[in-house]
């Protein structure tokens, strides 16, 4: 039973940074990027390849070097940064809306092909493995301890983005940030670098997605095409927005009931003989439900974003009259 | 050109076209600073053309803007903004899913403060200071402008009055050289309009020009110094109000006797 | 050269059904302003319906039909149900995108549930391989191309010479104003989603065949390539479309023809992020803006 709580704390908090990341880029400039998960795709085969050394033949993949766990994972982060500022410099520039959507979905997918088809890049569709425990050897955590520890550092990785991001979300940057969302050309009108601002956000939403990824990477061992569906990118918008977008608290909140609620409940499921597609099936169709339902219904989630609420005049008021 | 008053902002032949329609054609007036240039014409003059081609939101196919001693054409909406010069638009853009204090708050833009570092570090000692100071500032303006009550609102709920208020309250805390207003009175009730000549009358006397595009002709008549008449991407006659009722040109232009009831609004 | 034309032979197979994709596609944007994301499992539940139909009676016309009705029915059911809610609500156009993704999930999965999430196989003896002019075809691909060719022009008829095709191209130009007009825009929107359901199903059926297998997601994936000769030829414009659907079809045969295959939908999308890039509007701009340009 505790195994079983760990595990899905520890997915629970690598999604929860996931989202995070994609809440900058949608919740607060308000752009449908549809490329995120690639960004945390990259940065699970990037901690790969710098972790697990040469395997031998007839696996094909870039580096494959064996780096400090910490310093694989930095520049993980940093290979999502660059991806991100390639695309978001293209896509950022003019376009918005559907097009700005259709622009990233075309990138992820290229990329997407390249990782499954282009064998010496990250040893194709059948992907990369064997990141073992990390970290153990220099920390002396033993094999059954460690998914404590990885629990642990999930859970402080977390900790520190939410943090991080609450400062931002409440700094002069946050808020310029968001009236770019609200109403560009007003911004632009105001002195805000509608551009500047975006790519900025663009590039940091990605970084946190690529740790994100290389959390996820180090909990599941490996990454190949097939943990890249382009249904998991639908399940961090469907988090995003049912807790509240812009709301980093919603955001957890959401990626509470919908990765963790509803992939929990459809595991319990029992098996109906005949049909053994229904669980499977059965998950996506409640998360395209509830976007659905949700966009139609309460589009701004559960939680809905917080403002700056002003009380320091009232009390001078009062304290006149006395 | 009646002024010997310096200007504050200079139009030499501005032209824009736009497939086969001329929207602006060799555009040229000043706007005298310090005092309020209306910009008026039929529909379809070319006013908010000129406009957009000012402030940065299009290129212009030629002409010159000149505005605190530099070209302005070429340049990106928010480096002219930066410069001093703010512009609304036809319907209020304010940001909706914000305060109208943070509305407020926002209007001046601070480059050592908004960074992405200044974020997550937070303000130096002085900057913080500034914040409070500007917090205050904002406070006040929002007094002057009745909307102190709202000040937690989400601005997005507002009445279009009160909406067109936050963006002259915007006005007022970023403080620009020039400010050119689109259609002000656009959608909104005409009882509004003596609250907004009074903030046009603050903005003069907090040391901004005004330039306001108007189809409402009294409010033109109640604000302005100099009126500037656009006629099918030109300008056709230029000078105070008074003068321009009994100018043929513009008489032609707006297809018999200029009007002098309040037209609808847009 | 032979091979080229060949090739081009091939393309132009792939350039029918894509430019029926396509064109549908186009008619549900034109009236209702939604990019449609959940449009490729219009196709899937085509082929489906053509399988279950094809199964029951042996009949690959009865098979077609079935897909075509089958795909109306379900565009319908799309627009009824999500798309013109939204849009009565005056809901912005990027949200009703973001929920037609999440109907495509929807659809996709509820065809696992039903069908298997496994390969079904789509076997219409196709005869062998004709030589016609430089060209090698099967009878089945000039069928193919030929009922591409009529149903094209069929919907040309259509929208440029009945009262409908007016009431469609008022309402996508402005509906507002059509609506004013004495329009129902509503009933237009609905009866034109039918329409463009019914070309898709009939795509549905003839990619399925042309492939010979299909998946509840293969409607997606041949999407993906829809969309780019969509915005290739611009958005809502519907004959510019087909026009960029023959160059994107083309294209991509010779692309997979010296390349490898599997980079289809790889190469489908520098072009599309070409395109956008370079000419937002589409690869045929023009200032008005009709379904017809």
């Amino acid at each position: 039973m505790t195994q079983y709580l760990v595990s899905v704390l520890t997915e629970g908090a690598i999604f929860g940074i996931m989202a995070l990341g994609l809440n900058v880029i949608w919740g607060w400039s308000g752009d449908f990027d549809l490329a995120y998960y690639g960004y945390v795709a990259l940065g699970a085969y990037m901690t790969l390849v710098l972790t697990i050394g040469r395997h031998p033949a007839p696996e094909r993949y870039i580096l494959g070097l064996t780096l400090p766990y910490p310093v694989a994972v930095l520049l993980a982060v940093v290979a999502a940064m660059a991806m991100a500022l390639v695309i978001g410099l293209i896509a950022l520039r003019h376009l918005r809306g559907i097009y700005f959507s259709i622009v990233t979905l075309g990138a992820v997918y290229v990329l997407y092909t390249l990782a499954g088809q282009f064998v010496p890049l990250f040893n194709g569709y059948q992907g990369l493995s064997g990141l073992v425990n990390p970290m153990a050897d220099v920390l002396g955590i033993d094999f059954n301890s460690y998914q404590y520890f990885l629990l642990g550092l999930a859970i402080a990785v977390f900790l520190l983005v939410y943090l991080f991001l609450s400062r931002v979300s409440s700094s002069r940057f946050g808020l310029a940030l968001r009236s770019l969302r609200e109403d560009e050309r007003a911004a632009a009108a105001f002195g805000r670098d509608i551009y500047r601002l975006k790519l900025k956000a663009y590039v940091l939403g990605a970084a946190i997605g690529g740790l994100g990824g290389a959390l996820f990477a180090t909990y599941v061992t490996a990454f190949n095409t097939s943990a890249w569906a382009p249904l998991e990118t639908i399940v961090l918008y469907a988090a995003v927005l049912v807790g509240g977008r812009g709301n980093i608290r919603g955001v957890v909140l959401g990626v509470f009931i919908v990765i963790v609620l509803i992939e929990e409940s459809t595991r319990f499921l029992p098996e109906i003989p005949g049909h053994p597609n229904i669980v499977l099936a059965l998950r996506p169709i409640v998360i395209g439900l509830a976007l659905i339902l949700f966009l139609r219904f309460r589009p701004q989630g559960l939680l809905p974003e917080r403002r700056y609420i002003d009380r320091i005049q009232e009390k001078t008021k009062q304290e006149l009259a006395t | 050109m009646t002024t010997d008053a310096p200007a504050a902002l200079e139009v030499r032949g501005l032209s824009k076209h736009f497939g086969g329609v001329r929207a602006v054609e060799n555009c040229s007036f000043t706007a005298p600073k310090g005092k309020v240039t209306g910009l008026i014409g039929p529909n379809g003059a070319g006013k908010s053309t000129a406009i957009d081609l000012i402030s940065g939101f299009k290129l212009p196919d030629a002409g010159t803007v000149i505005f605190g001693g530099r070209a302005l054409e070429g340049l990106p909406p928010h480096r002219i903004s930066r410069l001093g010069l703010i512009r609304t638009f036809q319907t209020p853009r304010e940001w909706r899913g914000l305060t109208v204090l943070e509305n407020v708050v926002l209007a001046r833009w601070d480059e050592g403060r908004e960074t992405f570092w200044r974020g997550v570090l937070g303000l130096r000692q002085a900057q913080r200071e500034a914040t409070v100071g500007e917090l205050a500032e904002a406070r006040e303006i929002l007094e002057e402008f009745g909307l102190m009550a709202l000040r937690n609102e989400r601005a997005g709920n507002l009445s279009g009055g009160q909406k067109r208020l936050v963006e002259f309250a915007r006005i007022r805390m970023a403080q620009p050289q020039l400010v050119i207003l689109d259609e002000p009175m656009g959608g909104v009730n005409p009882v509004l309009g003596e609250r907004m000549a009074l903030a046009i009358e603050g903005f003069i006397a907090t040391g901004t020009s005004v330039i306001v595009v108007e189809h409402n002709l009294p409010f033109i008549e109640r604000v302005t110094d100099h009126v500037v008449v656009m006629s099918q991407g030109s300008v056709i006659a230029s000078g105070p109000f008074a003068s321009l009722r009994s100018n043929q040109a513009v008489i032609d232009a707006y297809l018999g006797e200029m009007p002098t009831y309040e037209q609808p609004s847009a | 050269m032979h091979q080229a034309l060949l090739i081009l032979g091939f393309g132009l197979v792939t350039a029918a059904i894509l430019s029926l994709s396509a064109v549908a596609f186009t008619l549900e944007y034109a009236v209702t302003n939604v990019a449609n994301l959940s449009h490729g499992e219009i196709l899937t539940i085509g082929a489906y319906a053509a399988l279950v139909v094809h199964e029951r009676t042996g009949s690959a016309v009865a098979a077609a039909l079935a897909a075509a009705v089958a795909g109306g029915l379900i565009a319908l059911a799309m627009h009824a149900a999500v798309v013109d809610r939204f849009i009565r609500r005056g809901t912005p156009t990027l949200v009703i995108f973001i929920a037609t993704l999440g109907l495509s999930f929807v659809i996709q999965n509820v065809l696992v549930i039903i069908f298997g999430a496994a390969n079904r196989a789509y076997t219409i003896p196709s005869g062998a391989p004709f030589q016609l002019g430089p060209f090698l075809w099967t009878a089945l691909d000039i069928e193919i191309i030929v009922s591409a060719l009529a149903i094209t022009a069929l919907l040309f008829v259509i929208i440029s010479y009945t009262k409908f095709g007016k009431a469609l191209r008022a309402v996508s130009q402005n509906r507002e104003l059509a609506r004013v007009s004495g329009i129902n825009a509503n009933l237009v929107a609905s009866a034109t989603w039918f329409l463009a359901g019914l070309v898709a199903g009939y795509a549905g059926f003839i990619l399925a065949e042309s492939i010979g297998t299909f998946t509840p997601s293969f409607g997606f994936s041949f999407f993906l390539i829809t969309l780019t000769a969509a915005v290739a030829g611009g958005l809502g414009r519907a004959f510019s479309t087909m026009v960029g659907a023959v160059i994107v079809g083309i294209a991509l045969e010779f692309f997979g023809g010296y390349v490898s295959p599997g980079y289809n939908l790889a190469f489908a999308f520098g072009i599309l992020a070409l395109v956008i890039l370079i000419r937002p509007r589409g690869l045929f701009v023009n200032a008005r803006r009709s379904v017809f340009e």
